[in-house]
């Protein structure tokens, strides 16, 4: 029933993709790291993830437009913005096209594994109705 | 029928089944279940936002500007999801919420915007175009330069200005901003360790990023106009010139001068005066000040070097005596960095302040060492021959002069100013800063000597340098970067001063050093944080101990033995340096109208409506109280027994609905109640066990025993509380309950307590939230009621964090028994605590109420120990 979380890392910033996937990684998690949005949506045409981590400011494709391609390749996957930029607009903006979270870099490592633990149990739960929606017995 | 209505609204084409038979049913209860947690998340984020912020209003913490960002942009995206979360929930019948929610961002916004966003000018301006217009344009020290220079005639060196707007270019271009506020977020104020690492990130990514090139060759074109102009290649000087630097808040010596600068070396050193803008103790200085980050960029001024034979700062007012008709000039010999710094000890004059210009006093200092240009570039500290350590570094005519061009520069800015000069190798003055002059920020009616002190012998005494009395225990520094563990309220006793102290400045309660300048920046600095401080002293550093009890007293220049209370009475050290009063903390205070401001408190009153939310907290409130309203609301309307809300039937001090999301009740519970046993929701049903717990016995007068109750009616069973005026019957707890999940909260008036748990037979998942905030008792029966849940549920191994008054307490990842067991904990606790409310007063032992709490004394009775050792069962 518990499968290790399926985690994908969207940041430019090689070295943050590089902490962040060792120090989670040693959690349980399994993770891929990505530098642009144009290769997390490549890497999303073929394989399932469960959480992304999404940087909002990125050069080429931008987070936000990541994210709302993000939603048409893989609906469920649950999307944390992560961002060094503290706007409001860039925010709420990412909430309404579906982000389930938005957090503020540096973010501490124990409250980002927590919204990534939450975000995961979201997706179980939404698997879990869609498969009652259109299974044959549930 | 409207239960086939309801069904239809949610799934539009779907033909009515028993509930059993409907897979999209139980997808619809786990939409439910996630929305609403979802939901309860972002209204703890959004409590926590609110907390965290009364809690820096309260001043005492320092913060910047990018904590009041980050906060509001949690607070804002947690507010946006509320509402996205209720219209799922409700089928969109809160839509008038957003219009609401983008007028308070918007009010929001323009308030973080405050002081940013100008349009664009040009990136270098020479100095002899350049007055106080042009503040903004090129910062305070190249704004003040050229004010002297061109419409004070004043003698001051050819120079240019970098404007500020050409920092900002070269941050945008290298995107710096978002860098260096993510690095300064992760700031708590105090750490000096931290502070230091952070700044040398900054530093680095700055000194890493590439200037753009068209401000690259805008620099150079304004050095080769300033050869052009000065008659030859020159040799500069390069120096910060902040917005906001050497105005009204002074920012003096917080940041970086780069001395005698060749023309290769140009580009590296304005990176090196940029990043200056993030020593250490700049970032500390700004922390304390309540400097918003961005409100600071730097502008650079660039002066021809002047090959000074002696230098020094003069001011038209003596600082510790403003009222005496008299200027002080201190001098040494060499570049400007002695004296400034306070690393030899000066010559000093006193001089009239009338058109005599007549020197009053004339001191001559030990000047040991000189700072002297190299010819690579840069500058060296250089032994000084003995014959001339203790000779005047300015002849008499030449200090009257000066005091003509000090109360020249006086004159033209209305008010006491504080020069930087020179004496060049031409016997020529010239000017190289001005600003205006802090006096001492306390007590300007000091006498000229010290005063006897009965039982505090006098130990030192040197220059006053800031006044005012403070006591605390030495804390001996032999260099700014000898700091770690400077205590709260200790005195700061130094071989030299140093403008880098400032890093503890707002611990500081004194400030003694062995050689400095009242004159320096170090002395205006405390003087502006309103630190007493007495400096060249000589032997402070070899007669204090450290650790020993000192009293000084800046205005007389005097040093006690022990706490000197008659000293320290007057001038008690003030709350003058909380943030209040701060930029920073005055956009809290706005910004805070918007979010933390509560206008909907009560749920009964016409005006809780969509319509009068005007901050985040008032959506937060609303949409709280319209969760719930709106999945009983639901039920309701529902004719499934499995979906009702059911009313339960328990021994409580308040009426508690369920509702079941799946799982949490018995399928065939058609009762119109249910009871505790009937339960499945594990979580809940431990919550519930400790609430009842036998031994609490809330409902009875302290007199009645056990056995009474049965014969206590339901009616009966309230009335502790309505004597209290505390609840009506009526008002309704909401718990929302699945198979393993449980969440309860009760809400009365400013009172909320929840506990929001998930308990299964794998751990990974567990957990268990409680959550206590607020009443609107007295901030010590709060503060002391939060200690008191804080310390007990702690003993029962929660993590807790207390902000203000909310309090937040968590488990993770326990075994099922272990995670059911504190449950029934809280349960007891949640019931016990309301009963408390009552009792404990502001001045209450609170180990006492622990450990009664610990050893099952629910009722807290002082007998209890005594009376019934046997516990409750």
């Amino acid at each position: 029933m518990t499968r290790p979380i399926r985690l994908l890392i969207v940041d430019d910033e090689a070295r943050l993709v590089e902490t962040l996937s060792k120090r989670l990684t040693a959690r349980g998690l399994y993770v891929e790291g990505v530098h642009s949005g144009a290769d997390a949506l490549a890497l999303l045409q073929g394989k399932p993830f469960d959480v992304a981590l999404l940087d909002v400011r990125m050069p080429g494709m931008d987070g936000l437009t990541t994210l709302r391609e993000i939603k048409k390749l893989q609906p469920l996957l649950q999307v944390i913005m992560l961002s060094g930029n503290a706007s409001i607009n860039a925010a709420v903006e990412g909430m309404r096209l579906g982000a389930s979270e938005y957090l503020l870099k540096p973010a501490n490592i124990d409250d980002v594994l927590a919204k990534i633990e939450e975000a995961f149990h979201k997706k179980l739960i939404q698997e879990e109705r869609l498969a009652a929606q259109h299974g044959p017995g549930a | 029928m409207k239960a086939r209505r309801f069904f239809r609204r949610l799934f539009g084409r779907e033909r009515w089944k028993p509930l059993e038979a409907r897979p999209d049913a139980r997808a619809a209860l786990h939409l439910q279940y996630l929305t609403f947690k979802d939901l309860i998340t972002s209204n703890d984020e959004i409590l926590e936002v609110i907390a965290d912020m009364e809690s820096k209003l309260q001043g005492g913490m320092t913060f910047g500007m990018a904590f009041v960002r980050s906060r509001a942009v949690t607070a804002a995206s947690h507010a946006y999801r509320m509402i996205q979360n209720l219209n799922t929930l409700s089928r969109r019948r809160y839509q008038d919420l957003y219009p609401r929610f983008s007028d308070i961002q918007q009010a929001v916004e323009r308030v973080l915007a405050r002081g940013q966003a100008r349009p664009q000018g040009p990136l270098v301006l020479p100095l002899a175009s350049v007055s106080l217009h042009d503040l903004d344009a090129v910062g305070g020290k190249s704004a003040n330069l050229g004010e002297m220079k061109n419409r004070a005639g004043l003698p001051v060196p050819e120079g240019f200005a970098v404007t500020t707007d050409a920092c900002i270019e070269f941050f945008e271009a290298n995107q710096l901003w978002d860098d260096i506020r993510a690095l300064l977020m992760n700031l708590g104020t105090g750490d000096l360790q931290a502070a230091a690492e952070t700044s040398e990130s900054i530093r680095r990514a700055i000194m890493a990023a590439p200037l753009p090139s068209r401000l690259e060759a805008a620099i150079l074109d304004g050095y080769e106009r300033l050869c052009a102009s000065a008659g030859g290649t020159r040799r500069v000087a390069l120096r910060s010139s902040a917005v906001g630097e050497d105005g009204e808040i002074s920012f003096a010596g917080q940041y970086v001068s780069l001395l005698n600068v060749a023309r290769d070396q140009i580009l590296g050193a304005y990176k090196e005066v940029i990043a200056g803008l993030y020593t250490p103790r700049a970032i500390c200085y700004r922390a304390i000040k309540g400097i918003p980050e961005e409100d600071i960029p730097m502008g650079v001024a660039c002066l021809a070097m002047v090959d000074a034979v002696a230098s020094g700062v003069a001011s038209s007012m003596d600082p510790n005596r403003p009222a005496a008709p008299r200027m002080v000039i201190n001098g040494a010999w060499g570049l400007g960095i002695g004296t400034v710094e306070g690393s030899v000890s000066p010559d000093t004059w006193t001089v009239a302040k009338d058109g005599t210009k007549a020197v009053i006093t004339s001191t001559a200092g030990l000047k040991e060492t000189r700072v002297e240009p190299l010819g690579a570039g840069g500058v060296q500290t250089v032994p000084v021959s003995a014959h001339l350590q203790p000779a005047l570094c300015l002849t008499e005519p030449q200090v009257r002069e000066l005091a003509g061009l000090v109360q020249a520069a006086e004159d033209h800015f209305g008010g006491p100013r504080e020069v930087e000069w020179a004496l060049d190798r031409t016997g020529r003055l010239v000017l190289l800063q001005s600003r205006p002059v802090h006096a001492s920020a306390r007590g300007t009616e000091q006498g000229e000597t010290p005063r006897e002190v009965e039982g505090h012998p006098l130990i030192l005494s040197g220059v006053p340098a800031s006044g005012g009395s403070g006591s605390g225990p030495a804390f001996l520094s032999y260099g700014p970067e000898d700091l770690q563990g400077f205590p709260e309220g200790g005195v700061l006793v130094a071989r030299h001063s140093h403008p880098q102290y400032v890093r503890v400045m707002d611990r500081a309660s004194a400030i003694v050093t062995d050689i400095g300048a009242p004159t320096g920046h170090m002395a205006s600095l405390a003087r502006e944080f309103g630190i007493p401080a007495v400096l060249d002293t000589h032997r402070s550093t070899s007669l204090l101990r450290p650790g020993a009890v000192v009293t000084v007293d800046g205005g007389r220049g005097a040093v006690y033995e022990g706490r000197a209370e008659s000293l320290l009475s007057a001038a008690s050290s003030s709350g003058a340096r909380g943030m209040a009063g701060t930029p920073v903390y005055a956009i809290l205070q706005e910004v805070s109208k918007h979010i933390v401001t509560l206008n909907l408190t009560d749920p009964k009153s016409s005006e809780f409506t969509a319509r009068s939310c005007r901050t985040f907290h008032d959506i937060a409130r609303f949409v709280h109280e319209k969760t719930f309203e709106e999945m009983f609301r639901v039920s309701d309307q529902a004719s499934y027994e499995e979906l009702r809300s059911v009313p339960l039937a328990a021994r409580l001090p308040f009426t508690v609905y369920l509702i079941d999301l799946g799982g949490g009740l018995p399928p065939g519970a058609r009762a119109r109640e249910v009871t505790p046993q009937d339960i499945l929701s594990s979580p809940m049903k431990a919550l519930l066990a400790g609430m009842t717990h036998p031994e609490l016995r809330w409902w009875m007068p302290k007199a009645m025993s056990i056995g009474g109750f049965a014969s206590v009616t339901t009616e009966a069973i309230f009335t502790p509380f309505m004597e209290y005026g505390e609840r009506r019957l009526g008002d309704r707890s909401y718990a929302i309950v699945a198979e393993g999940y449980c969440n309860f909260s009760s809400r009365i008036g400013y009172h909320f307590a929840a506990v929001d748990a998930y308990c299964t037979a794998s751990p990974s998942r567990n957990y268990i939230s409680f959550r206590f905030k607020g009443g609107a008792a007295s901030e010590a029966r709060r503060a002391n009621r939060c200690v008191l849940l804080e310390r007990i549920l702690r003993s029962m191994d929660f993590q807790v964090e207390r902000l203000g008054d909310l309090l937040n307490a968590r488990i993770r990842k326990f075994s099922e028994e272990a995670t059911l067991e504190r449950l029934d904990q809280a349960g007891r606790l949640i019931v016990a605590t309301r009963q408390l409310d009552m009792r404990m007063g502001p001045a209450a032992d609170i180990d006492w109420y622990v450990s009664a709490f610990l050893t099952g004394n629910y009722l807290f009775d002082p007998c209890f120990a005594a009376a019934s050792p046997q516990g409750g069962s």
